[in-house]
């Protein structure tokens, strides 16, 4: 069998990696494919393109009906599925507070409604508040802002490998700068990084037709007043936490394991029930080394 | 409420140095962005007020002054260039096609971690004895690294200042 075919560009604001392998005709219209895939999730899913459908949603108000992509909506069910399912710890609508914290730029919104109008306090929606309606429409009933940044990699991993898949090949892996999944016969080895130094790279063991996502904050953390603080927003208080040790997720879909490792990390509470209900696993690296819970999937 | 239940696993094997891949050959990123068109090497050194004016238009530092690019049979450019980040050393080519557009952008070459060793070597040590393997496995094989973001931004400052040499050098 020849190696797989190996490619990377720079999608979804980090670098996308894909590898793939097949019958030698339709290996570079497959990865073609899976990367068109992950730029169409790119456009819909973007806080930073004015035209995407979050930004859309980001510009109505209260009470105004949205129609979104049939992929947006679908990323949507899921994450507010598991808000509920996590007791309100996955919350999408925390994106103020990564505006506030700088990890976002101010929204460019577009359309009639530039800017939400005074008074009206965005950072005090839920996820709770963003209802879905039938025929792919989406209404405010308390204004807010939502990012898909916790999910949306995920999905588009998700979405690369199905069409890799859909174009015949029969094996493949995609990584979204560390969000990854991988099909065919063949076992996918992993690393993660040591979070204390991350070019230091543990061996977890081999993930087979399964996704595993990690969120840890050595490349991304931020500094506010004093303290260095991650990306992820604690909707009980509103804001960034510290982030030290690095966790994964490994889950039959990278949409799922890319949203649980921020609920690992704020709502251990909810930690079984969601392993359960997804046969998912957790890895956690730190400084003492690496420890696993819930189903024994990575070999 | 039930607590999770943790099992702690002695880490198998560290390996001790990070991802590096190599995508393409020029030639091959050549193709993979203009297939089957000729490329004809066309190689600019800039001079000061060249890349002053490029930094000035695309607001992003000019450390090269050697732009390597090729014209493209039919129209546009072909150029290979480098970024270096906080952790990664990265090849990419941008192609433009003849309306100034990006036509692609291709990682050709991706590594990361210089100078890690010595401190490295510290921080190995304190998994000798936790390791059921080997702890130091120098492997060469395909690296699928699970882990924290890396920001493509190095990257898509390039790209912008490539546009910028494009419009002040290379048309």
């Amino acid at each position: 069998m020849p190696p797989p075919v190996a490619r990377m560009r720079p999608l979804l604001g980090t670098l996308v990696e894909i590898r793939a392998g097949g019958p030698e005709s339709r290996v570079n219209d497959g990865i073609a494919a899976a990367f068109a895939a992950i730029e169409r999730v790119q456009r819909l899913m973007s806080f930073h393109e004015a035209g995407s459908d979050v930004s859309r949603i980001n510009a109505a108000p209260v009470g105004c009906e949205v129609a979104v992509d049939r992929e947006t909506y679908c990323v949507l069910q899921h994450a507010l599925d598991l808000g509920h399912r996590s007791n309100g710890a996955f919350d999408i609508t925390i994106a103020p507070s990564l505006v506030a914290a700088g990890f976002l730029p101010y929204p460019r919104l577009s359309g009639p409604f530039q800017r939400p109008a005074s008074g009206d306090h965005v950072d005090s929606a839920r996820f709770s508040d963003l209802e879905l309606l039938p025929a792919r429409t989406v209404r405010w009933r308390r204004k807010g802002w939502i990012d898909l940044g916790g999910i949306a990699k995920g999905y588009a991993v998700d979405v690369a490998v199905a069409a890799l898949q859909s174009q015949g090949l029969d094996h493949g892996l995609v990584n979204a700068g560390g969000d990854l999944r991988g099909f065919g016969e063949r076992p996918w080895p992993i690393r993660i990084r040591a979070p204390e130094q991350p070019s230091m790279l543990l061996d977890v063991g081999s993930l087979h037709d399964e996704a595993i996502a990690t969120s840890a904050g050595y490349f991304c953390n931020a500094r506010v007043g004093s303290t260095m603080v991650a990306p992820i927003v604690d909707p009980t208080h509103g804001r960034c936490v510290v982030w030290n040790a690095s966790i994964s997720v490994v889950a039959g879909q990278c949409m799922t394991a890319d949203a649980l490792t921020k609920v690992v990390r704020l709502a251990p509470a909810a930690l079984p029930a969601l392993l359960d209900r997804y046969d998912a696993q957790v890895v956690i690296a730190d400084a003492d080394g690496a420890r696993f819970c819930g189903r024994d999937r990575l070999q | 409420m039930i607590a999770p239940q943790w099992l702690w696993l002695p880490v198998a094997a560290i390996s001790s140095t990070a991802y590096a891949a190599t995508y393409f050959t020029t030639e091959q990123a050549q193709q993979a962005i203009f297939p089957g068109k000729m490329m004809t090497a066309a190689f600019v050194a800039l001079s000061d007020a060249q890349a002053r004016q490029i930094e000035k238009t695309s607001g992003v530092n000019v450390r090269a002054r050697d732009v390597k690019a090729w014209k493209v049979e039919g129209g546009g450019v072909f150029v290979l260039d480098e970024v270096v980040g906080k952790h990664e050393f990265i090849t990419y080519a941008v192609g433009i096609d003849a309306d100034g557009h990006v036509a692609g952008v291709e990682i050709v070459d991706y590594r990361e971690s210089y100078g890690y060793e010595v401190r490295n070597a510290e921080w190995r040590a304190q998994f000798i004895g936790k390791s059921t393997a080997d702890p130091l496995q120098l492997t060469h094989d395909v690296r699928n690294v699970s882990g924290a973001t890396l920001s493509c931004k190095h990257v898509t400052d390039g790209v912008k200042r490539v546009l910028a040499t494009y419009a002040i050098a290379l048309k």
